[in-house]
């Protein structure tokens, strides 16, 4: 299974599985079978080094291709056009999709010219970041940059899908839809540290799209077109925050960008403390923070000067955070951690909303079902929870995994089968996968009862303002109120749809495309299972992206139950 | 030695616990698995406490006679009246004593240290319990009896043992229900039975959590292996589950690890990668207690076989975590607690795994002091 001559694991589709003799390479679901369609893997002499220091994460990310200047371009071909982008380490599922990733005249790739490393010189982008697009303050912060412009990696064309995932002391990126060029086509090293998360936002503005946070603390932002584009070893074009650990020298757990945030990005660290970072700023100022009192509460510090950066520290919990994720539009932040708790926070208005802890351990991960109205959590009691923004508590427990929950995701592209525009039952499809080596596929119904459609205003933050709907748990929980675990006999069960044992290894994480389910375990072997019906050579546009705006119909006409689930 | 205790007291600095010892335990050849339990035993806070109550009271009886308990308790009263904050002790007069009582552990060959941790408990309770023999005579200085409170747990029919219950079983036993059904007649035959720990059988890749639930989940007994039912008065089928009817104080789980392998002739080791968290609850219980307990220690096997390897241990004193192998002592991050949990496939170098783990009850607990 190893390719010799250049130390790597070539990718080939047809011998599918090549990394796990004796598991199947397909499963059956109520809608039809899910087939392995082939797997990426790293250079294998990273395995033993990578041995237990770092868990491998993967991200999702959609370049779109350089946007013309006044006319649509087609979509490109497979998984570009619809799948959007995803970063499983930051678990923020299901935000774009279809409709989004086809508007290309809004968005842009970032860095047009190669020869340029400062990033984003396109007119649509930069122009509405006002704080000066600030190339300059980002120009090879790793040195290396300036050489960088000589050679042009033949494997990159300017567009695609990629997955971006670490292992060891390096990042690899992936051409999703390769399966003939040499794979990955990237890696980028560091040196005396390890990546530990990454992040990927396909329509920041001005070419820097893609964040890693690093073992050390360290967190780098750099456009992804760029690094695709330069052949070397090491990150090019870098901004760096956090240097050498100088704010907070505990490891980067989960990094996040906000959507909608105009460049601001979060990351999450291993001693409870999260930071808010803006891209566009330089960070000269002294960025300090007064020292924390009360480690077991909640505070927000903001920075003393105005020109430093990150601009301010949360100070969420005791021991670690393990996974953050921000809801579709930017207005919940979910963060879970070594204290089994849930957090709930309004972002905006820096405020605790409601949380809860696990039946027992800490929480691995968690994850928004678009419409914001359910968080999944997964963690060391090996149960995959759900928890409802409505009721604000916990309204069923997916029992399955026989170990660690690691990863949660709703698919937000899935629709019921006889869905059909009635919009009767709002059946929600997630999946989880575990160090069990299972990936678990879930249906969540909800009952009949039929509440009044209650509207989010877009980036606002929705919950409070007005309705009966809201009233009625304000009046019972206090905003802020964390829940005490739950009795095993007050929840609500679940049952898995599907189980299927996927990889050797313990899972790490899991994204859903339109085409797949793409599944990553601990030692950075990913793979990429396709939804039935999707073809395997040529995934059709039209079919998949008519399907999600089927979807879109029974999200909007909304009714929470709280009895009834699918067994 | 010397230069590594005060590398311990470097590093917790003014966090050094108030009154605690940190002591390595020599190794006198092959007796890590000694050393790693007792380790684990002396961190179990009421076990330790309520050793040192009994040693103090034995001292004023002048009771003198040597056994396996004094032995313990001498060496536990040695290392927490130390001088010094840590350093090293020979644990010389328990291992001798240890070896006098048990031909077992005379020798100088690899012992496990669940089967050294099972002879104790079972010895330290015989003592006590020849103790509160001799002295029934005199019920007030009867010391088992009097730290009794909370319910008495009397042992249902089988065997006839009395139901005293000294510290040593309120801080271990707990009490299993083997419930068989006879698939004939739906009678339902409940047979108690205690316990000082859970051996639990392991898979590859799995948790603690689905080990206990496969422990309780239901066997069918039939074939070769039916169930002679008292009300049929004849062999049926039956189905058979055992749940957890009352939760020990502190609960030590065995894994078995050490596997006898028909067609080899010999035993193996199961380097599983088996997941233990922090905080743990017990689902297969009688009664959905929901009791929450807190890992404390872990007694690591290293090596690949079962008949060679060493044995270390993990504890977490005062919201530390001290890694302890034999005379060293080191203090370690909580994170590193999961580089135990073994191998996710067979041919990892990673050859440390975690055997036994020791879990305190937290919270709400009817018999914490």
């Amino acid at each position: 299974m190893i390719n010799p001559s250049n130390g790597m694991i070539s990718t080939s589709s047809t011998s599918a599985n090549t990394q796990s003799p004796g598991l199947k390479t397909y499963f059956k679901t109520p809608e039809g079978r899910y087939k392995l369609h082939y797997e990426k893997t790293h250079p294998s002499g990273l395995l033993h080094y990578a041995h237990g220091k770092t868990v491998t994460q993967v991200t999702l990310a959609n370049i779109k291709d350089k946007p013309a200047p006044s006319t649509l371009t087609a979509p490109p071909s497979g998984f570009s056009a619809g799948s959007g982008v995803r970063s499983a380490a930051a678990r923020l599922l299901g935000t774009s999709n279809g409709s989004r990733g086809l508007s290309f005249a809004g968005g842009n790739g970032g860095s047009k010219s190669i020869s340029s490393s400062s990033g984003g010189s396109s007119g649509n982008g930069s122009s509405s970041s006002s704080s000066s697009s600030s190339g300059s303050s980002r120009i090879g912060s790793l040195g290396t940059s300036s050489s960088s412009n000589s050679m042009i990696n033949s494997n990159f064309d300017g567009k695609g899908t990629y997955l971006i995932f670490n292992v060891g002391d390096a990042i690899f990126i992936s051409d999703l839809n390769s399966q003939d060029k040499e794979d990955p086509i990237k890696s980028i090293h560091f040196s005396n540290t390890s990546p530990v998360c990454h992040a990927f936002d396909q329509d920041a503005k001005d070419g820097h799209d893609l964040l890693i946070g690093l073992s050390s603390g360290d967190v780098y932002s750099v456009s992804l077109r760029q690094q695709l584009q330069d052949v070397g070893k090491k990150l090019v074009g870098a901004h760096h925050y956090n240097k050498d650990g100088s704010v907070n020298s505990s490891r980067c757990m989960s990094i996040a960008w906000v959507p909608g945030g105009d460049g601001a990005f979060v990351v999450a660290h291993a001693d409870g403390n999260l930071y808010v970072y803006e891209k566009s700023k330089d960070g000269a100022g002294d960025s300090s923070f007064p020292v924390i009192k009360d480690h077991t509460h909640f505070s927000v510090s903001h920075a003393r000067h105005s020109k430093s950066n990150p601009i301010a520290r949360w100070h969420i919990c005791q021991g670690s955070i393990n996974g953050i994720a921000f809801s579709n539009e930017g207005a919940y932040l979910a963060t879970v951690g070594r204290d089994g708790y849930l957090r709930v926070f309004d972002y905006s208005k820096e405020q605790l909303l409601c949380g809860g802890k696990s039946y027992y351990g800490a929480l691995l991960c968690c994850a928004w079902s678009k419409d914001a109205k359910y968080i999944l959590t997964g963690g060391e009691d090996d149960l995959v929870q759900v928890w409802s923004m409505e009721d604000r508590k916990v309204v069923a427990w997916g029992e399955g995994h026989n170990s660690w929950v690691s990863g949660v995701a709703f698919d937000s592209y899935w629709s019921p089968p006889n869905s059909e525009g009635t919009g009767e039952n709002v059946v929600y499809r997630f999946g989880s996968v575990g160090q069990d080596t299972q990936l678990l596929l879930w249906d969540l119904e909800m009952d009949e009862i039929v509440v009044p459609l209650r509207r989010c205003p877009p980036g606002g933050s929705p919950t409070f303002s007005t309705g009966s709907q809201s009233s009625h748990w304000d009046s019972v929980i206090p905003v802020g109120t964390l829940q005490p675990a739950p009795s095993m006999c007050d929840v609500p069960k679940l049952s898995p749809v599907v189980a299927h044992r996927v990889h050797m290894e313990p899972l790490s994480g899991l994204v859903f495309t339109q085409e797949s389910v793409i599944t990553v375990c601990r030692e950075g072997h990913v793979k990429i299972w396709m939804r039935p019906g999707a073809s395997e050579s040529q995934p059709s546009n039209s079919e998949t992206i008519s399907s999600t705006s089927l979807k879109e119909k029974p999200l909007l006409s909304s009714k929470i139950g709280s009895s009834t689930y699918k067994q | 030695m010397g230069a590594a205790g005060s590398k311990l007291e470097k590093a917790l600095g003014d966090q050094f616990p108030e009154g605690e010892r940190y002591f390595g335990l020599e190794n006198f050849g092959n007796t890590c698995y000694c050393n790693s339990v007792l380790q684990a035993l002396y961190f179990c806070a009421p076990f330790r406490e309520q050793l040192l109550e009994y040693y103090g009271n034995g001292k004023n009886t002048g009771d003198a006679e040597e056994n396996l308990l004094t032995c313990l308790a001498d060496l536990f009263t040695q290392i927490s009246s130390q001088k010094k904050k840590t350093g090293v002790i020979a644990p010389k007069r328990f291992v001798q004593r240890l070896k006098k009582q048990n031909e077992l552990f005379r020798s100088y060959m690899h012992q496990d240290a669940h089967e050294f941790l099972n002879f104790l408990l079972n010895e330290l309770v015989d003592i006590l319990e020849k103790e509160a023999q001799a002295v029934k005579s005199d019920p007030e200085t009867s010391p088992p009896e009097k730290i009794a409170n909370g319910p008495k747990h009397a042992l249902a029919n089988g065997v006839s043992k009395e139901p005293l219950v000294t510290w040593v079983h309120k801080n271990f036993q707990g009490i299993l229900t083997n419930e068989t059904r006879c698939l004939q007649c739906e009678t339902v035959t409940a047979r108690d039975e205690t316990f000082f720990d859970l051996s639990l059988d392991i898979e590859q890749n799995s948790s603690i959590t689905s080990c206990l639930k496969n422990f309780s989940s239901t066997e069918t007994l039939n074939a070769e292996d039916k169930f002679f039912c008292d009300k049929c008065c004849s062999l049926q089928e039956a189905q058979k589950r055992m749940k957890i009817k009352k939760p020990p104080h502190i609960l030590v789980i065995h894994l078995k690890r050490f596997k006898y392998i028909e067609q080899l002739g010999r035993y193996k080791k199961l380097s599983y990668r088996v997941v233990f968290p922090l905080e743990l609850k017990l689902s297969n219980t009688v009664e959905d207690a929901d009791i929450e307990y807190s890992l404390f220690a872990v007694v690591v096997h290293v090596g690949t076989g079962p008949n060679h390897g060493h044995y270390v241990s993990l504890v977490k004193s005062h919201n530390h975590w001290l890694f302890f192998d034999d005379e060293n002592v080191e203090m370690i991050d909580e994170s590193a607690v999961q580089t135990f949990f073994g191998s996710p496939q067979e041919y990892s170098s990673n050859t440390d795994h975690g055997y036994i783990l020791f879990y305190e009850s937290i919270g709400a607990s009817n018999n914490k002091s």
